[in-house]
């Protein structure tokens, strides 16, 4: 089932911003990366419709499936080393994605989204999570049709 | 023949006694009411219903419609009319000689100790006067006494006319065994032929035997002559042998002896094989008449669970139950009367399989299991937890284009649910029932209830099931 989940995430799209770094350099450092909530802030969380620059749109709990895309936009804090954190995607109590991003020291915001299909419709919640699974926040929010 | 043995074999003690009973219930209703109007108005009312199932099978309608409605009617008006006949049957016995018995044995004793006291009464000179009801009623006929209802013996009935006593004036009556009356006033009778030595005490004998089926006995007190006042006639009796014959005969047991007592034994006899009989056919074709199928869908009860665990998941919720038996005990059968149950009490946490057999299914007298569909029922267990998850709200519907739901808060927060503990490990958000977008304002409050699915899953006490959202819409881009 989780194996069925993870394949959905073909249907996902998956905006990392990760403030100018080169993809090939992030894969070998992220290995031995971990987030911990003891040393992390997290500032600011949302669900909204899109990002421009670093700025959430239209921060909503209700989207029409006609918008296509949902975004969830983190901002931390008091990041003391680079650190992985995770954005979790549940449709109902089904996982849908669990999708890794990188933070950095000191303050880092990242995003990450789901593109809609029809069978999406129905409440979602995003589990913004650490490493070791340790929940930051949970942002809940709906697709209608 | 074969058929015959499979009946016999097939019948169950339970079956037996059922027979038994009722042959003996309508066997006591002959021994009690043979002989009065009572018994013959039943037996044209039998008649009457073989006569109207007659009809019915001929597909005679309206026949049977008059037949159904004179029945119906006599069976109340027997009640009204024959009303202080059958008070009067059952008055005079015992509750001994109405469950039990068919010898006279009581009435000869008692007809042996009025014989006796009479002639003791005469010898002393002592006036008495004593009526022996027939069939019919008196209550209308008589002045009302006072009430005895004293079991009959030799010095009762002597003390009750001895002349200090206030009631010796009056007439006693003795019914069966007892002296139900005394100090009864007996209207007279006017005839005008009566021998000058006759006083009121024989007036008002005759006045009553004139008047109705009864005896009344008169014992003179100035010469001590018995007197027997019956069917308008006076008679002197002076032998004992005499008045216990006109006794015997007044009260049915008259001089029933050889070949008179044979025939009475016999017919007895005959009403108690004619009982039996009777009442077997009519339960063979009750309970295995014409076999009619019919098929019931029937809940399906678990009982005997053990409190800590909850029924979780079942494969049915009914079974269907194909019952065969006569079309009379199919037709007046309901479902309430078929239970499907099924003992949890060996179940274990998580999947459980059952084979529904004839022990799980309480079925009417008569009526036979043919089949059950499913057979098999496959019922989930668990073990009962409380769990507290957070609410959310299932958004349905459209916003109009340009505004977004900037917020939306739930009150309370989180509620404790009560379920089974698999099904609320997997669960990690309780939701409300769908809630429309495309009525709500710029901004406010609504109310919304909690969506527990599945069914068995409870809100945990103090909490409710309604939550309160407040919401606020913005306009997007603002």
């Amino acid at each position: 089932m989780r194996h069925h989940a993870f394949q959905r995430l073909f249907f996902i799209f998956i905006i990392c911003v990760l403030l100018p770094f080169s993809a090939s350099s992030q894969i070998d450092e992220e290995r031995d990366l971990k987030g911990s909530i003891d040393s992390i802030t997290l500032l600011h969380a949302v669900i909204c419709e899109d990002i421009e620059g670093s700025t959430p749109q239209n921060p909503t709990t209700v989207f029409s499936i006609e918008r296509r895309k949902a975004v969830c936009f983190t901002l931390f804090d008091a990041v003391t080393e680079k650190a992985v954190i995770y954005h979790h995607w549940f449709h109902r109590d089904r996982s849908s994605a669990k999708i890794k991003l990188i933070i950095n020291p000191p303050r880092w915001s990242t995003y990450s989204s789901i593109q809609f299909r029809a069978e999406d419709i129905g409440p979602w919640r995003v589990e913004i999570t650490d490493s070791e699974g340790r929940i930051f926040k949970v942002l809940r929010f709906s697709i209608t049709d | 023949m074969d058929k015959i043995v499979y009946l016999i074999s097939s019948l169950r003690w339970q079956d037996i006694v059922d027979i038994a009973l009722v042959s003996y219930v309508l066997f006591r209703f002959y021994v009690l009411f043979r002989g009065t109007n009572v018994f013959r108005v039943l037996i044209g009312i039998t008649i009457l219903w073989f006569l109207q199932q007659i009809a019915v099978s001929l597909g005679l309608i309206v026949t049977s419609w008059v037949i159904q409605g004179i029945v119906a009617l006599a069976a109340f008006i027997i009640i009204v009319i024959f009303r202080t006949e059958i008070r009067t049957v059952l008055q005079a016995r015992n509750l001994k000689s109405i469950f039990w018995g068919v010898s006279s044995k009581t009435v000869i004793t008692a007809i042996e100790t009025v014989v006796q006291s009479v002639h003791e009464m005469a010898d002393r000179k002592c006036g008495a006067l004593i009526v022996i009801p027939g069939k019919e009623d008196l209550e209308e006929i008589i002045q009302r006494g006072i009430r005895w209802k004293g079991e009959i013996s030799r010095e009762m009935i002597e003390s009750i006319f001895w002349p200090g006593n206030p009631a010796h004036d009056g007439a006693a009556i003795i019914q069966g065994n007892q002296i139900t009356e005394v100090g009864t006033i007996l209207p007279l009778s006017r005839r005008d032929d009566l021998p000058s030595n006759y006083g009121t005490r024989h007036r008002a004998a005759l006045g009553l035997a004139e008047e109705s089926d009864a005896l009344v006995i008169a014992v003179s007190e100035e010469r001590g002559d018995i007197v027997v006042a019956k069917d308008s006639g006076l008679k002197a009796v002076k032998q004992r042998r005499k008045l216990e014959q006109i006794l015997q005969e007044h009260m049915g047991v008259a001089s029933k002896k050889g070949r008179e007592r044979r025939q009475e034994q016999f017919k007895v006899a005959a009403a108690a094989v004619f009982s039996i009989i009777f009442i077997t056919s009519v339960w063979f074709s009750v309970s295995r008449g014409v076999d009619t199928l019919v098929a019931f869908d029937i809940p399906v009860e678990y009982t005997n669970r053990n409190p800590t665990m909850e029924i979780v998941k079942t494969s049915v919720n009914t079974v269907s139950l194909e019952l065969g038996g006569s079309g009379a005990l199919i037709k007046s059968m309901k479902p309430d009367q078929v239970q499907v149950r099924l003992d949890l009490s060996e179940s274990k946490v998580g999947p459980n399989t059952f084979t529904i057999t004839s022990e799980n299914i309480s079925l009417p007298p008569g009526v036979i299991l043919k089949g059950v569909t499913p057979s098999v029922v496959d019922v989930d267990l668990d073990v009962l937890m409380t769990k507290e998850l957070p609410v959310q709200v299932d958004w349905v519907g459209h916003l109009p284009d340009h505004f977004i739901l900037a917020n939306a808060i739930v009150e309370p927060e989180r509620v404790q649910v009560i379920g089974g503990k698999r099904m609320l490990e997997n669960m990690s958000t309780v939701y409300t029932v769908k809630v429309p977008l495309d009525n709500l304002e710029l901004e406010g409050t609504i109310t919304a209830n909690l969506a527990l699915y599945p069914a068995s899953l409870k809100i945990a006490p103090g909490f409710k099931e309604k939550v309160t959202i407040s919401y606020v819409t913005k306009l997007r881009n603002q």
